[in-house]
């Protein structure tokens, strides 16, 4: 049977026809958010709480999936394989995006990504226990330099880890650091007195009377005033730790338009200022063009600092 | 703190709030019941719901699904020898063959009531106790890990009946399975065969799928048994009279102090808790010979343990802010979204939540018994399906929960492979509690190691210098020596249990 040109010609348009309201009526069913952590995480957290505000602006439902290991590579590898079409959309951490590719062969790397906005970034502080013999970040640097000081954190190449070293190197000392599962159990070890320091987030105050001594920020913290930042007590040092929502790359340019208008509409919501507010998670937000940015700006930046800590070969 | 009862009563006196206990209990249990699917699915399963509920009736829910889903396990362990959840692994030792022996009815009402008690047990111990015992688990370091570690694992011993041997192959089988992926002591993967998606390592819930769930399902394929010999006639629940429970006092109460103290310390794991539980009782038992056949003290030692490690657990949850497994763990998240923080300041800033949690714990535990009576029923009467139609829904969950605990596609592959090599090792009588054990053990016996020996600057003699580590350890030689010391000691006294 010959099939007429007309009707070819006619079935293109009508899937052309198809398909371009398909864009310009986006959202039309279930999008999917994955976080690569498990839930109630770090993680999950700031990302379930942004995806409820997402869903109502954008009128569409939206699926959290929580696909764990490997420092969220393994979630992040499947988002990057997943089709670009704006309905398979990510929640990830600085670590998962600009660290991990550094440290293993990962499929996905910098160029994986259409950057839809940063939602939120938090400073790491120097914390000691309650009952720490330090007082000031300079008696920690002093009591460094002639006896050992037992610091904690997830595995090497993490961001505790790396924000550890830059502290190191900000006072011209050598921490002894002792890898754990996750930052539970560095509180565990804390508390019980063996392990003397860590970098956490500004929570660690309330949740586990830690005192924080010094802030890996550019400037002091409306949290603790009082807390000085690194570069007033030695070499400048700054580790935070950001959360952003990521497309994979290739998404249609509006798509990723509207999602990042969505976001900026989001962020700004009352009930979602006051909820964050809540978990102690600051909203530090920024457009797509400038996430862009400071998104290639990190990435090539933690790679150094990894190929510097010999951990990247 | 008492002086809130009420305050805190009249707040749990809603409708919402009672609905969702209730609502919990009912849905933990039947999750827990379905091979493959645990605590931490249950409880994620229900994150979203959590949202729009106040905080109360939130945290109401969470603790009932949680308390609940670690006794639904034990439903199915009984009932078709594959346990919902890792907690109830021991629970298959004894479950099974009691109910294979017809006697299904009365070994739910077992592992019912000692579930109830064994919750209520730690709850009174999370009342009570919890700032103290807090305390006490923060010194329980790496060093004292290991050694509790060492200890548990001398449970594959008891658990492998028959031959010593293949138990102990299992275990180190079960021990390697746990060293697959991720290594925290340097941020690498291991032994992950270059598959990118392993680099997560394996995990305890598909591995224990396939071994046991699967395993049946492809051994029942492959060998058909005998359909008229199906000897589960007596179906149902049934508690059995006080004159048999009177003798079982003893390990009930010895389960349940197992169960509190490894929930206490956090990452130690319920899965650790029933093994020890089920090796102490095993050992200080009068009917020792009698474990692994249908003894019902091997149920009541499971059971019980597992259940008390839920207040255990809730401990250092509540009391630090650490989760001490799993399920906490989704909890500690959810109570942070709420505007809860768990931790030091809890009892003093927000005391009514405590205690709100400790009436929720209560009513759900007292619910569980009445769930147990209704949904044995109710389970029972799935086990008359046709056996291809049940075999079919059994594959069909299994796999499902095997992809759900954390979204990765490999985890389904991962759960057939351990299928078919589960149904080989059945074959050649090889036990699967050991392997069990040694995976869900590997992880922190690995990390405690190399920790505490970064601690001690690689010194093992350095392990030996804390007195709690010092005190496990000449504890493991004595139960290791035990068999060979015991008989020639006279009068043959009876061992003290930890």
């Amino acid at each position: 049977m010959r099939i007429p040109a007309s009707v070819v010609m006619g079935l293109v348009t009508g899937i052309a026809v198809a398909a371009a309201p398909a864009q310009a009526d986006y959202p039309e069913r279930t999008i999917n958010v994955m976080i690569p952590f498990s839930a109630g995480g770090g993680t999950d957290v700031p990302g379930r709480l942004f995806a409820q505000e997402m869903e109502k602006i954008l009128g569409a439902n939206i699926v959290v999936s929580n696909v764990q290991g490997a420092g969220g590579t393994i979630g992040a590898t499947q988002l990057s394989k997943a089709k670009p079409d704006g309905y398979n959309l990510g929640f990830m951490p600085v670590g998962t995006t600009t660290t991990q590719p550094h440290i293993r062969k990962t499929a996905y790397n910098d160029k994986s990504w259409e950057p839809i906005c940063l939602v939120s970034q938090s400073a790491q502080y120097v914390f000691v226990p309650e009952d720490s013999p330090y007082k000031t970040i300079q008696e920690l640097a002093e009591g460094a330099k002639t006896e050992t000081v037992i610091t904690g954190g997830p595995p090497p190449g993490s961001l505790h880890h790396l924000g550890q070293l830059a502290v190191a190197k900000s006072l011209g000392v050598e921490f002894k650091y002792i890898p754990h599962q996750g930052i539970n159990q560095v509180a565990k070890s804390m508390l019980g007195g063996r392990v003397h320091m860590t970098t956490f987030f500004a929570d660690a105050a309330e949740r586990f009377n830690f005192r924080p001594l010094a802030v890996l920020a550019s400037e002091r913290s409306s949290n603790f005033p009082d807390v000085p930042t690194l570069a007033e007590v030695g070499e400048p040092a700054v580790s935070v730790v950001w959360f952003g929502f990521f497309a994979p790359a290739g998404v249609p340019d509006e798509v990723a338009g509207k999602l990042s208008s969505a976001c900026g509409e989001a962020v700004a919501k009352p009930s979602f200022v006051e909820a964050m507010a809540k978990v102690k998670r600051p909203i530090h937000y920024l457009s797509r063009d400038e996430f862009a940015a400071f998104f290639a700006e990190q990435y090539q930046q933690n790679g150094e600092l990894l190929r510097e800590a010999g951990l990247v070969k | 703190m008492l002086e809130l009862l009420p305050t805190v009563l009249a707040q749990l006196a809603s409708i919402e709030v009672f609905l969702a206990i209730i609502a919990g209990t009912l849905f933990g249990s039947l999750i827990g019941a379905l091979p493959g699917m645990g605590t931490v699915v249950a409880l994620i399963v229900a994150l979203p719901f959590t949202f729009s509920m106040t905080s109360t009736a939130a945290i109401a829910l969470l603790l009932a699904i949680y308390c609940s889903s670690v006794y639904g396990g034990s439903i199915s362990a009984i009932l078709i020898n594959t346990p919902g959840t890792p907690q109830s692994a021991a629970t298959v030792l004894d479950g099974f063959p009691m109910a294979q022996q017809g006697k299904a009815d009365l070994a739910l009402g077992w592992a019912t009531v000692a579930s109830v008690f064994g919750g209520l047990f730690s709850l009174v111990v999370l009342v009570v106790a919890a700032p103290s015992l807090a305390a006490v688990g923060l010194h329980f370091g790496q060093i004292e890990t290991f050694a509790l570690i060492v200890f548990a694992l001398t449970c594959i011993a008891w658990v492998s009946r028959g031959s010593t041997i293949k138990g102990l192959l299992a275990g180190a089988m079960g021990l390697f399975l746990a060293m697959v992926g991720p290594d925290v002591m340097t941020g690498f993967s291991r032994f992950h065969f270059g598959v990118f998606e392993l680099q997560g390592g394996f995990h305890l819930i598909s591995v224990l799928v396939g071994l046991f769930a699967l395993s049946e399902v492809f051994i029942r394929a492959a060998i058909p048994e005998d359909t008229d010999a199906k000897p589960l006639t007596n179906v149902g629940f049934r508690v059995a009279p006080w004159s048999e429970w009177k003798s079982r006092i003893r390990c009930l109460l010895q389960s349940s102090v197992i169960g509190s103290f490894i929930g206490v310390l956090p990452g130690t794991g319920a899965t650790a808790a029933t093994f020890i539980s089920y090796a102490e009782a095993k050992r200080s038992s009068k009917r020792s010979d009698e474990f692994g056949k249908g003894e019902p003290e091997g149920i009541i030692a499971s059971e019980a343990a597992n259940n008390a490690v839920t207040g255990g657990a809730l401990v250092p949850t509540l009391a630090l802010g650490i989760p001490g497994d799993g399920g906490t763990a989704v909890m500690l998240g959810v109570l942070l979204i709420h505007g809860v923080i768990p931790g030091v300041q809890l009892l003093t800033v927000q005391p009514e939540i405590l205690l709100g949690a400790f009436v929720t714990l209560f009513i759900a535990n007292i619910l569980l018994f009445f769930v147990g009576m209704l949904g044995a029923q109710a389970f029972t009467r799935l086990l008359r399906l046709p056996e291809s139609l049940l075999m079919t829904g059994v594959l069909l969950m299994s796999l499902v929960g095997a992809f759900a605990v954390r979204g990765n596609p490999v985890d389904v592959i991962v759960a057939v492979v351990a299928g078919i090599v589960g149904a080989l090792l059945r074959l050649v009588g090889i036990p699967m509690a050991p392997m069990v054990i040694g995976m869900a053990l590997g992880g922190t016996f690995e990390e405690s190691l190399r920790q505490g020996l970064m601690l001690t600057d690689g010194s093992f003699i350095g392990f030996l210098q804390q007195p709690i580590a010092l005190g496990i350890m000449i504890l493991t030689v004595l139960v290791i020596a035990w068999p060979v010391l015991g008989p020639q000691l006279k009068p043959p006294g009876k061992p003290r249990t930890g």
